[in-house]
């Protein structure tokens, strides 16, 4: 299953819960006290076995983008989810990064996607964007030393100056466990939708994939579904290869 | 004791004992504080339970693994020296493992790995909390495990005998919340793989849910001695000695001092 297989969603038109979880559109700061804006336009992923099959590129399925710990809200991890659109463009450059490495990149639970409701949100960061990864492993191996992490650095600024690589060290705003990389705060507007929100949303369907999928997708006993695979012992980790 | 006590050259030792067959209490300076070492662990398995029991934490709930932590002095992050204690949770870096997991290898094998991600999940409040529950006033739980600028102001985690024994008792009792929580403690703490302590002054055939403590100039063991012929028993034994003085087998001498007078003298 690709990327087109998933719906669009505006935010505004989930449920309450879900808005106040996803603050679309709302202004957040981040550390440094910069303002930015949340996102509005997500996937919906119907189901833990959609995550698993939707191939974002050659080596990323959506799922290993969006595990979270129980930090996560309970809301937010339960299925159908939500990913800002822009997490496609993290596939992108994470996939290019991967080819330029020569290895599997593992992306850490808590470390793509989290949601505003997320325990470790305190300010805004590009998580709560969907545009940023962090990785603790690469291959088998763990990144634990200042050679290996600037190393991982090095390469993803030779990917793309839009790659952002925190830098290592052991105080706040940087790290000294993992690597972590970013596309700053970037927000991908489908261009089926119509950001008009006095449109009526029945009347001016602007979900122009889903259209086209919803057999495919209201597969029968989705619904709420807690994704459990990627815990350790009970379950096995799905390696970023395809 | 107090033989036992000069015989391995310790500064302090601290003893609580319950016994369910005969009823008998007896206890030796079980009011002193210790530095809690990992006994402390039994605090924060109070703890991921309580919140279990009241169902604010699920067992299989995920837990991604990571070392770095905060101290509570100055909330700069601090990252543990993992031993090979922490190997199975070490090798799970950058996934997540449910807490159940964490919670038996932070009393099994004594991660302080797991324990420093447990804590982080319920918090020192919660672990304070459920120590008052309880009823528990020699357990003071004030911080995770190596941090160490906490150390450094004085800010360490302590028992006495008397606390430990009450906390275990309340577990044998099936009183920590309820039944199930009790009983899924004592399952963890009977699986507990270091046992040069009371059991190694025990019969083979004993079962003891128990959590050992020790650092540089304490060694200690807190359990609950299960036998085959017999109701069981709750042993609490604190040492401390100095720091140039190797760890004795003072924990097992008292365990088997213990156990023979229990036994009478046919015992082995």
């Amino acid at each position: 299953m690709s990327e087109e297989g998933l719906k669009v969603v505006d935010a505004f038109d989930l449920d309450d819960e879900l808005r106040s979880l996803l603050r679309p559109g709302e202004m957040v700061r981040d550390a440094h006290e910069r303002r930015h804006r949340l996102p509005r336009y997500f996937y919906e992923i119907p189901t833990y076995e959609a995550a698993k099959q939707i191939r974002l590129t050659p080596n990323f399925h959506l799922n290993e983008l969006i595990r979270v710990d129980l930090k996560e809200a309970a809301r937010a991890q339960t299925y159908p989810r939500y990913v800002p659109c822009a997490v496609r463009a993290l596939a992108f450059y994470l996939q290019r990064f991967r080819d330029q490495l020569g290895g599997s990149v593992h992306i850490a639970v808590n470390g793509g996607y989290r949601s505003p409701g997320h325990k470790l949100a305190v300010a805004a960061t590009p998580h709560m964007w969907g545009t940023a990864a962090d990785i603790y492993r690469i291959g088998n191996t763990i990144l634990k030393d200042q050679e290996s992490i600037e190393k991982c650095n090095r390469i993803a600024r030779e990917v793309s100056d839009d790659f952002w690589a925190m830098p290592y060290g052991h105080e706040i705003g940087r790290a000294d466990d993992h690597v972590h990389l970013d596309l700053g705060y970037l927000v991908i507007i489908p261009r089926e939708i119509s950001e008009d929100r006095m449109e009526l949303p029945q009347l001016q369907p602007r979900f122009a994939i889903e259209e086209r999928r919803r057999g495919d997708r209201r597969v029968s006993g989705e619904g709420a579904e807690l994704e459990t695979d990627e815990i350790a012992g009970s379950v096995r980790e799905v390696p970023d290869e395809a | 004791m107090l033989k036992i006590r000069e015989r391995h050259g310790l500064d302090d030792l601290g003893i609580s004992f319950h016994d369910y067959e005969t009823t008998i209490q007896w206890s030796y300076n079980a009011d002193s504080w210790f530095h809690a070492a990992s006994t402390m662990k039994l605090a924060v398995l109070a703890g991921v339970f309580r919140q279990w029991a009241r169902d604010e934490l699920a067992l299989d709930a995920p837990v991604h693994v990571r070392n770095r932590f905060t101290s509570i002095v100055d909330e700069q992050p601090f990252m543990l020296e993992l031993g090979g204690s922490d190997s199975e949770v070490l090798g799970n870096l950058g996934r997540a493992m449910p807490v159940r997991d964490l919670a038996y290898q932070m009393i099994t094998r004594s991660s302080n790995l797991a324990t420093n991600l447990l804590v982080d999940v319920i918090g020192i409040e919660t672990i304070q909390h459920a120590l008052a529950e309880l009823g528990i006033d020699g357990i003071r739980v004030l911080r995770g495990v190596e941090d160490q600028l906490a150390f450094d102001a004085g800010l360490n985690n302590e028992v006495t005998a008397n606390g430990l024994a009450r906390l275990l008792r309340i577990i044998a009792d099936g009183r920590a919340w309820s039944p199930e929580a009790s009983a899924e403690m004592l399952r963890i703490l009977l699986d507990q793989q270091y046992k040069s302590g009371i059991p190694a002054g025990l019969p083979s055939d004993a079962r003891v849910a128990h959590k050992t403590g020790n650092i540089s100039t304490v060694d200690h063991d807190a359990g609950i001695v299960h036998l085959e012929t017999r109701r069981p028993y709750v042993l609490v034994i604190l040492t401390r000695f100095a720091p140039d003085k190797a760890r004795s087998a003072a924990v097992a001498d008292i365990s088997r001092d213990i156990f023979k007078t229990l036994a009478g003298p046919s015992a082995g």
